[in-house]
């Protein structure tokens, strides 16, 4: 019975050594000088960017040993690079920005979390829920081939908001009073504006498709969903 | 249609070269831009200026220093602007010294207001096919002559991929057929939407949007 269990405990060790060694922290620092542009381009992982009071970038990361993560600063041009491989590997972000940074995020598979950020937003993913949480941003641009998208924020008079998904559900939540030029559109499934409705006038319905203006309108808002529905709710 | 693909078309528009699906796009476009409009109204300046201009030679370093200085700043923005450019050239052009201070300072605004709209541009990057420049919200009709060159750069994308997708992650192997089963499901419902209201302009422009995303995903695996 003691060799079994000396036998056991080395393989635990053994475990525990690899999963220590296979793991590596990235951070780095930034301070911008004027609000920034941000890049995250990742290829298996989450990212979550949340935006604080202090005018620095704080970028960290859990890796895999594998995996490369570069990052380069051209002014106020930050960009933060997963070296692109197909080993078993996973890169995870969590970022803190000043409000104002303006972000790019790029991503093949894993979770994608913004919070609180006013400059503009363009998010490309493959394999991704992607949520937006009290954004207030002149321009949102989400394309996810499959996943959720949740977009809880406000519209700027003059914004552009556009989502996508292929494959998921879009959710939307805005405040009652925001304007807007609503352009839905669902190839399979249904489009519920919920109380919205009742007030979007001109409105062109087709069986695939929705469009009208809502109060005053001036944001452009553009909803499509190929396989998923697209939700719309009052705060 | 964003202003950096305006921009790229304008010396085309200008030259009366654009089919009437982009001249239309690019008009629609004008009329709600003014930086653009600005663009347009400083080319058409410098068209009608090089249309009254004597007939002198510049330097034969000129030309290729301003071509060289362009080719550095954008080449992307700039490629068409060259080339329009290069067909100035040919004009064999006289310049006086007022008329080419003239001249260099309209390019300068050019070049300075490209510079800056082409950087406010570049959070959103279209995807650019072979011969289709596709924006992210135009709704334009899809010709046959367009889904062929989709097609085609997705075929050329695809056996590339094919090739290499055996030696990937499984997790991200599986992640890649998955959402490309979901592009293609997209695609065959746009298809027979299409087939069953041939004339109806959400389902083109939801195979449109279908396309592109199928490029898309192609472009996204393809780099590794």
């Amino acid at each position: 019975m003691k060799p079994f269990l000396t036998f056991r405990l080395l393989i635990f060790l053994a475990i525990v050594t690899t999963s220590a060694d296979s793991q590596q922290r990235f951070e780095r620092s930034y301070t911008p000088q004027h609000p920034a542009h941000l890049t995250i381009s990742n290829v298996n992982g989450s990212i979550h960017i949340s935006a604080w009071d202090k005018k620095s970038i704080l970028a960290r990361a859990n890796a895999s040993s594998s995996v490369a993560i570069e990052d380069h600063v051209i002014g106020d041009e930050i960009t933060i690079v997963t070296r692109r491989s197909f080993r078993p590997a996973r890169a995870d972000f969590v970022v803190s920005v000043p409000p104002d940074t303006s972000l790019t995020v790029k991503n093949i598979v894993g979770k994608i979390d913004v919070r609180g950020i006013t400059g503009p937003v363009s998010i490309h993913s493959i394999d991704s829920d992607v949520q937006l949480t009290k954004v207030n941003s002149p321009s949102v641009d989400v394309v996810v081939t499959s996943g959720d998208i949740y977009f809880d924020g406000e519209l700027r008079d003059g914004g552009s908001y556009s989502l996508q998904s292929m494959k998921g559900d879009l959710d939307v939540t805005l405040p009652s009073a925001t304007s807007f030029n609503l352009n839905a559109r669902a190839l399979s499934e249904n489009i519920n504006l919920g109380s919205f409705l009742n007030s979007l006038s001109g409105p062109s319905r087709g069986p695939k498709g929705i469009s009208g203006t809502y109060l005053r309108g001036g944001p452009r808002l553009t909803l499509t969903a190929f396989a998923g529905r697209i939700l719309l709710h009052k705060k | 249609m964003v202003c950096s693909q305006c921009q790229e078309l304008l010396s085309d528009y200008i030259d009366g070269a654009l089919e009437l699906g982009e001249q239309i796009n690019i008009e629609r476009h004008l009329s709600d831009c003014e930086p653009c409009r600005a663009v347009r109204d400083d080319l058409l300046q410098i068209v009608h200026f090089s249309h009254q201009l004597p007939v002198q030679s510049p330097s034969t370093a000129l030309w290729p220093r301003i071509n060289a200085g362009l080719a550095e700043l954008q080449p992307s923005f700039w490629n068409r602007s060259l080339r329009w450019l290069q067909n100035l050239r040919t004009l064999n052009i006289n310049f006086s010294v007022p008329q080419m201070i003239a001249t260099a300072a309209a390019i300068a605004i050019v070049v300075s207001t490209g510079i800056i709209l082409s950087r406010r541009d570049n959070g959103i990057t279209p995807l650019s096919t072979a011969g289709i420049t596709l924006s992210p919200s135009d709704p334009t009709p899809l010709s046959q002559a367009d889904l062929q060159v989709l097609e085609k750069q997705i075929s050329q994308l695809s056996e590339s991929v094919e090739q290499r997708k055996d030696s990937w992650d499984p997790e991200l192997r599986n992640a890649f057929e998955r959402n490309l089963l979901y592009v293609n499901q997209s695609l065959a419902e746009c298809r027979h939407q299409l087939s069953d209201h041939p004339g109806d302009d959400v389902s083109q422009e939801l195979m449109l949007n279908a396309y592109r995303e199928k490029i898309r995903l192609l472009e996204g695996f393809d780099k590794f």
